[in-house]
Formats: structure tokens, sequence, C-alpha cells
């Protein structure tokens, strides 16, 4: 079953390279190439044949902090002074091309506003990427994203969500004053287990770097899960265990050693 | 109203109710009795000393009275003045401050001024369908500007291959359409429209 052809990617969504991360302090992983296999699987288009690859990500973080402006600058080049509070949740779709794979991304940004809390936790089920962004001229921001964090992990199966932890307004600091409240942040993505990034909206100073390190680490899980399942389903067929119960990661790793001991 | 008033004769100052009493009154009662003294004084030449003698006490009553009026008047005019100061003081602080009246009413209570016309009217659950709509619509509108892409660059876009869905509200999937595997599908609204999918474009 080969798919139809879909308008193109834009030029500026191709990503081909790990992209690097912003402090080797706190990353997610080190390594600055794709999984090997994740790649091989890339070019020989299996993948062609799992469908369009799609991502979830979930903006969180107190009020006035800049979580739409971010996003606004990343998916439509623009910067708007004037503040307006966001009304309960609202998304983006951004198209990627990475290793000559479609994927997309769809971004949910979320009202800081406790008002809303309500409404915007509702959306924070199924993400793959929790983006916990704060003030860099506002220490209390930063101390908040511990209970953003724990409520938007509270609505997921735990060990499936990539944390960044987002300092914004870079460009409202000196060099100095920045690279103090690093410190103090990079603190919290380590406890966080999350991966820190400072960035400017209005500058755009980090922002394409950071939204593609959560494109393409976001596509290589994906892509992982799904050469996982597929070498899974191959080896149950091997095993001759055709009934598959659903939903027990830990089982069917179990299941995965028990073939690989059983083949040697 | 005042044209009747200087209409009115003097004598009527006499039956008003005290404590409805103006210092105009306690004039036209002394211009009263002046009259009469003045009749009688000229009737009876005998009395005139007597008269005159009354007169004097006569002129201290009513200076007693034009006093304790005044007073009375003043005191009136400034307790209606403080009323509605305080009145005036009352409203701005329920205006101001919707917690006093929280206070009074326990604290999961609100007062609502229904002549705000920023009032809260909408429910939670109204706001949530909006804005369950309002993604679905940018949904589509994302599908559509994509597809005119499509017809754009000269691509043919595809039919129905690919579904689009807005699941549990907050999640959109993408999945081959006619697929077997419909674990979902009850939760899922079908958004209609493909997703297009592909490679070839780039080559």
């Amino acid at each position: 079953m080969q798919s139809p052809p879909l308008s193109p990617v834009p030029r500026d969504r191709l990503i081909c390279q790990m992209p690097k991360c912003y402090t080797a302090e706190s990353c997610l992983q080190y390594k600055t190439h794709f999984d090997a296999q994740v790649k091989s699987a890339c070019q020989q288009r299996h993948a062609g044949n799992y469908g369009l690859k799609m991502s979830k990500v979930v903006m969180v973080g107190d009020l006035y902090v800049g979580k739409t402006s971010l996003i606004n600058r990343f998916c439509k080049n623009v910067f708007d002074r004037d503040y307006k509070a966001t009304i309960g949740v609202d998304f983006e779709i951004e198209r990627f091309e990475i290793l000559g794979m479609p994927f997309n991304l769809q971004i949910w940004d979320t009202a800081g506003q406790e008002k809303f809390k309500c409404i915007a936790s509702a959306y924070y089920r199924g993400a793959q990427v929790i983006i916990t962004a704060f003030d860099l001229g506002d220490i209390q921001t930063l101390e908040h994203t511990k209970h953003w964090l724990q409520d938007a992990l509270k609505e997921n199966e735990p060990d499936t969500c990539f944390v960044f932890l987002v300092g914004t307004k870079k460009d409202t600091l000196s060099e100095a004053e920045c690279e103090q409240t690093e410190q103090d942040a990079l603190k919290f993505a380590i406890e966080m287990k999350a991966e820190y990034w400072s960035v400017s909206a209005k500058t755009g100073e980090n922002v394409k770097d950071f939204f593609f390190r959560v494109a393409a680490l976001a596509f290589e899980q994906c892509m992982r899960k799904e050469l996982e399942k597929n070498s899974h389903n191959t080896a149950q067929i091997g095993a001759g265990n055709l009934i598959q119960l659903e939903g027990n990661p830990s089982e069917n790793k179990e299941n995965d050693l028990q073939h690989s001991t059983n083949c040697c | 109203m005042d044209t009747e008033q200087e209409d009115m004769s003097p004598e009527t100052a006499l039956d008003k109710d005290p404590f409805q009493m103006t210092v105009e009154d306690v004039y036209d009662m002394s211009h009263v009795i002046g009259k009469d003294l003045m009749k009688i004084s000229k009737e009876a030449r005998g009395v005139t000393d007597l008269v005159a003698d009354l007169q004097f006490k006569i002129v201290r009553v009513l200076e007693v009275l034009e006093t304790l009026v005044n007073q009375s008047s003043l005191a009136t005019e400034e307790m209606k003045m403080e009323r509605d100061n305080l009145k005036g003081e009352l409203e701005r602080l329920v205006k101001e401050s919707p917690q006093a009246d929280q206070a009074d009413l326990g604290p999961d209570k609100m007062v609502i001024d229904l002549t705000d016309p920023n009032r809260p009217r909408f429910t939670l659950q109204e706001l949530r369908e909006v804005l369950q709509e309002r993604n679905k619509l940018k949904v589509q509108l994302l599908v559509a500007q994509d597809e005119l892409q499509c017809y754009k660059s000269g691509v043919i876009p595809p039919t129905e291959d690919h579904i689009v869905t807005l699941e549990n509200e907050s999640i959109i999937t993408s999945s081959p359409r006619g697929n077997d595997n419909s674990k979902d599908k009850s939760a899922i609204r079908r958004l209609f429209s493909p997703f297009r999918q592909d490679k070839q474009a780039q080559q």
C-alpha cells in the first residue's frame, strides 16, 4: 500500500542530522547522530508502511512567561510585543521531514492563568514531550515549573515523556545575568530529568534549534517504538506465541529477552 | 411651589409642625405678632407701655426660636450630607471589593453584579465546548490549507487514504482508513479528510 503524494514539506523544516543540545550539563541524550537502526529503517523506507508519524508536545508554565510567543516565533516567525492571555488551550501543527520521512508535531499551547488550569490539564494526556517554560528574569516562575511538570506528568504514563525546561526572554538579560540564572535553572533541570534551553522569542535566538531538537528526539523515539513493535511481532511468530496481550511493556520486554535466549 | 409659598399668608406659619419649621416661618410669626401689637397700641392709648414691655419679651422669645430653628435645620442638612456621603462610600466599597461580600456569604459564594456588562455569565462546560469546536475547525483549516498547497504545487492530493481525527478532544491522530484495528474508534471523532502522507513529493 503505497501512500499518495502530499504537498512538500517546506525547505526550512528538513532535518538530516541529530541537532545539538543546548548544554551538555543537562541534556536528554549526548549522542550526535540518529540511532543507527532508525536511520537504516528510514533509508529503506520501511517506515513508510507505518503511517504518518505525529508526536504530541505540551507547553506548560506560569502566565506571561511567553509560551505562546515562543510557539508563534517558531511556527509563524512572528513576535507580538502585546500580551494576550491564552484562553484554555490552543495548538499548532508543524510539519517536518526527518531523515527523509514526513513527521508532524502537534504543539499544544496551554493557558498559564490559574482559572484555566482545569480546562488546560485535560489536554496533557498522551504527550510525548512536555515543555516547561519560565521567564529568565523572574526566578519565581522557575520555581513553579516543578508543579507544572508534576501536573503534566500525572496525566501520562510514567517514563514516556521527554521533558524540556526552557528559560524565555533571554534578550531581557545581560550575558552575566543570564549565566547566573542558568546555573539555578540547570539544578532544576537535572532534578526534573529535563533538557535545558535558554531562548528568546523576540530575537528568535535558539528558537529554531530548540524545536528542531524536540522534533528530532520525538521522531527518533517514535521510530524506535515502531521498530520494537515490529521486531516483537516477528519474534512472536517465531516463538509460536500468536496471541498477544496488549498493554504491558515490561511483559513485552521479557518476551523479547526470552526469544533472544531461545535463539542463541 | 415657591410662588405658592410667597402667596401664602404669613399667618399659616403659626399652624406649622414645629419640626418642619424654618427660620422664614419664625420671621412670619414675628411679622404677624408685630402687626397685632401695633393694632393694640393704636386702639388703647393707656396700654402702650404694657404693650411695649410685652413686645420686648416677645422679640426675645422669637430670637430664641430663631436660633433653635436655625440650628436644627443646619443639623438636619449636615446629617443629610453625611448620609449621602456614606451611601456613596458604601457603593464604592461594594464595587471595589467583592471579597467583602464573599466574606459575609462564606468562602465559596460570589456576588455577581447583574448590571456589570463584564460579569461572568458562561459556564466552564460552555467554554470547553467552544474550545473543542475551535480546535476541530482549526484542524479542518490546516487540512484544507495543505490540500490547497497540494493543488497549487501541481500534486494531486490523496483521496481518503488517511483520516485526521481529534481523539479524546486533545490528541490529533492520523490513521489509515479501513484499518481493522478499531480499538479507539468509538472515542474518535472523524474529522474527514486526508492528511497526505508521503515521500514522492520530494523526488
